[in-house]
């Protein structure tokens, strides 16, 4: 109980007091010890109106102020000797005040010594009264038991008052914790943000129906729009876009990443982007976070450079290319030129054929370096593909090549999709460059699998190898160690594998022999 | 490989030996070629590489060297300047299906008496090793 209700009660008290008396005598004399009490009142209350307002915390505090109360009243009672029929009264009122603010023993303790001290004026005001008396039987009990059920009622209330308290205090706490949550939320948001927008790659995530969840600044530069053109949309509307959702939406429906993708996007200035992709399903168990995340990298700029090295590369192929064929043309034209010239002046038949047989093998070889470079320089566009039966071409390439012994192995009959005669010149070149590595008993091995979707062809020979520098341009056209050699023959190898999009590998060790691998995509079953 | 033909005829009285060339070309039409076309005047001697060419010129005496550039093992400029180390005089023509910046280079600094371009004219070669060292 704080210190205002008590002082206002004890007010209460005090006129309530000065009126019962007043009533009960017809009217007060100056003298009666009334207003002494009542002045006793006033002054306590003007000292408890000093006293610090945490010492009523105290239960013992507000006790022993109404202790005191009681007994005054009492004591004044008793002096007045105005003991009348109407003055249980006040003292139901003393002790329900007093009885408010007290706990169960405190309120016990009011109502025995209010129920006594009502006694005890009882049967000093009326001499030789019965204790049977109804005045005594009736009025103390009840006395009693109104104190008892005040303090009760008291004790309970202030319970109710306290968990409401409590109740208040929990919820205060509660807001104060949800407000702290909401502020590390907040704060952890802004956090990540940070690092998705400071990643120099794109950033864009999805929901698994392709709405469009995080876009960070790099990826609202690539696609030429604002993040917020973006954010909330669904990605399949967004025009230009589609090859990218294809990518995210196979993530989200394999549950699987895919990385080092290329895709070229049309982006919102009309302009056409190649960009480097990786997608990642994101699953979760709860479905609203499922959905995928993309980085993307701008190659623009890298696709500029190498098509500048390209173009350089060409440019340098070509001034290599137009030394070759000065060199490899010029021979056998010098060739052709000067037996030409002898062939005009001699009558010798023998030497007739020789030099005769020497213009013929000038004009093959021009032919032969004629197409060499019409295979190299040939577009993927002007090869047409088609079914083409491996075991079948490859009896037709050996059936014309002597003075080697060939194992053929493997499986009959695999059919790849290419193009016949390129396949033929593939494999042609790889063989002529096995017969030229070997020297003692020739021996090339050709086997053909099955592998997923690939067809492989493995040659192996036996003969001298392939140093470590050379691996390194064994592709590059115009290299050759051969003495012979165009140059031409795995850059033409390579270039066909390419243009089937298949692959080459080629293992090799110097002195024992070298394994080459081709893989040509195996043909669709009609 | 070094190939003798045999000398179909000698020239003038039989006393006089004929003048010795090496031709040094990796292209087997070629050195028949050459040898076809000489073997009337001079006695040809063929090397199909440089190194074989370094031993032969440092090994026997010839009067002139016909030497292809583009050559496997010994570069034939290589081979030039290792045979004029030991030998400053003999005349040297060099036959080549082309001419790149870094030839003309060595060229002048070699002591090279000619640069024939293939594919080369046979008379003018003649013409050539006939003023050099006559016949």
């Amino acid at each position: 109980m704080n210190k205002k209700t008590i002082l206002l009660l004890r007010f209460v008290l005090i006129l309530a007091t000065i009126l019962v008396m007043a009533y009960s005598k017809r009217g007060l004399d100056i003298t009666s010890p009334t207003y002494f009490v009542a002045l006793l009142y006033l002054l306590t209350n003007l000292v408890l109106y000093f006293v610090p307002e945490t010492r009523f915390s105290r239960p013992i505090i507000t006790f022993g102020v109404f202790l005191i109360d009681i007994v005054a009243i009492s004591l004044a009672i008793y002096f007045t000797q105005g003991m009348q029929t109407d003055f249980y009264l006040i003292y139901f009122l003393i002790i329900f005040i007093a009885s408010v603010g007290q706990n169960i023993r405190g309120s016990i303790f009011i109502a025995i010594v209010a129920s006594a001290l009502y006694g005890w004026l009882l049967v000093r005001s009326n001499p030789g009264i019965s204790i049977l008396d109804s005045a005594i039987l009736v009025r103390v009990p009840f006395l009693f038991i109104v104190s008892l059920i005040s303090g009760y009622w008291s004790v309970t209330m202030r319970r109710q008052l306290k968990s409401k308290h409590e109740l208040e205090e929990f919820a205060r706490k509660l807001e104060d914790e949800v407000a702290r949550i909401t502020a590390k939320e907040t704060e952890l948001r802004r956090y990540s943000e940070t690092v998705i927008n400071s990643v120099a790659s794109g950033v864009i995530a999805v929901k698994s129906d392709g709405t469009i969840t995080t876009v960070n600044p790099e990826a609202a530069r690539v696609l030429g729009t604002d993040q917020k053109n973006l954010v909330d949309k669904k990605i399949e509307t967004i025009k230009g876009l589609d090859t990218l959702w294809q990518k995210m939406k196979k993530a989200i429906d394999t549950s699987k990443p895919f990385e080092r993708l290329q895709v070229t996007i049309t982006n919102a200035e009309e302009k056409d982007i190649p960009i480097g992709l990786s997608v990642s399903p994101m699953t979760s168990s709860d479905t609203r976070f499922a959905g995928c995340v993309a980085i993307l990298r701008d190659l623009s700029e890298v696709k500029a450079l190498e098509m500048k090295l390209k173009h350089a590369e060409r440019l340098s192929y070509l001034g290599k290319m137009a030394s070759w064929v000065a060199h490899e043309i010029r021979n056998p034209l010098t060739a052709i030129d000067g037996f030409s010239q002898l062939l005009a002046h001699t009558s010798d038949r023998e030497k007739m054929k020789t030099f005769s047989s020497e213009i013929h093998k000038g004009t093959k070889r021009i032919n032969h370096i004629i197409e060499d470079i019409l295979t190299f320089a040939r577009t993927k566009t002007q090869v047409k593909f088609g079914p083409v039966n491996l075991d079948k071409l490859m009896n037709e390439i050996t059936e014309n090549i002597s003075g080697i012994k060939i194992f053929k192995k493997g499986e009959k009959d695999l059919i790849v999709t290419g193009e016949e005669e390129s396949l033929k010149s593939l494999f042609l070149n790889i063989i002529h460059n096995s017969i030229d590595a070997m020297d003692k008993d020739p021996k090339l091995v050709i086997a053909c699998r099955k592998s997923g979707k690939w067809v492989i062809t493995e040659l192996v020979d036996n003969g001298k190898g392939i140093s470590k520098d050379d691996l390194k341009n064994l592709f590059t056209p115009f290299f050759t160690t051969k003495s012979r050699g165009t140059g031409l023959g795995l850059a033409i190898v390579k270039k066909i594998v390419d243009d089937h999009n298949g692959r080459l590998e080629i293992e090799s060790e110097e002195g024992k022999g070298t394994t080459c691998r081709v893989f040509l995509p195996k043909a669709r079953k009609t | 490989m070094t190939t003798y033909r045999p000398m179909e005829n000698l020239v003038g009285e039989g006393e006089r030996m004929k003048k010795r060339i090496l031709v040094c070309d990796d292209e087997e039409p070629i050195r028949l070629l050459l040898n076809e076309s000489l073997q009337d005047t001079y006695e040809v001697v063929e090397a199909s590489n440089g190194r074989d060419a370094l031993r032969l010129a440092t090994k026997e005496h010839f009067d002139l060297i016909i030497m292809d550039i583009k050559m496997p093992s010994v570069h034939g400029l290589e081979a030039i300047e290792r045979i004029r180390e030991s030998n400053n005089s003999i005349p040297i023509i060099i036959i080549s299906a082309y001419r790149a910046m870094e030839d003309d280079i060595i060229v002048k600094t070699s002591n090279v008496a000619a640069f024939l371009v293939k594919p080369i004219d046979i008379k003018a070669l003649k013409t050539k090793i006939f003023e050099l060292i006559g016949t």
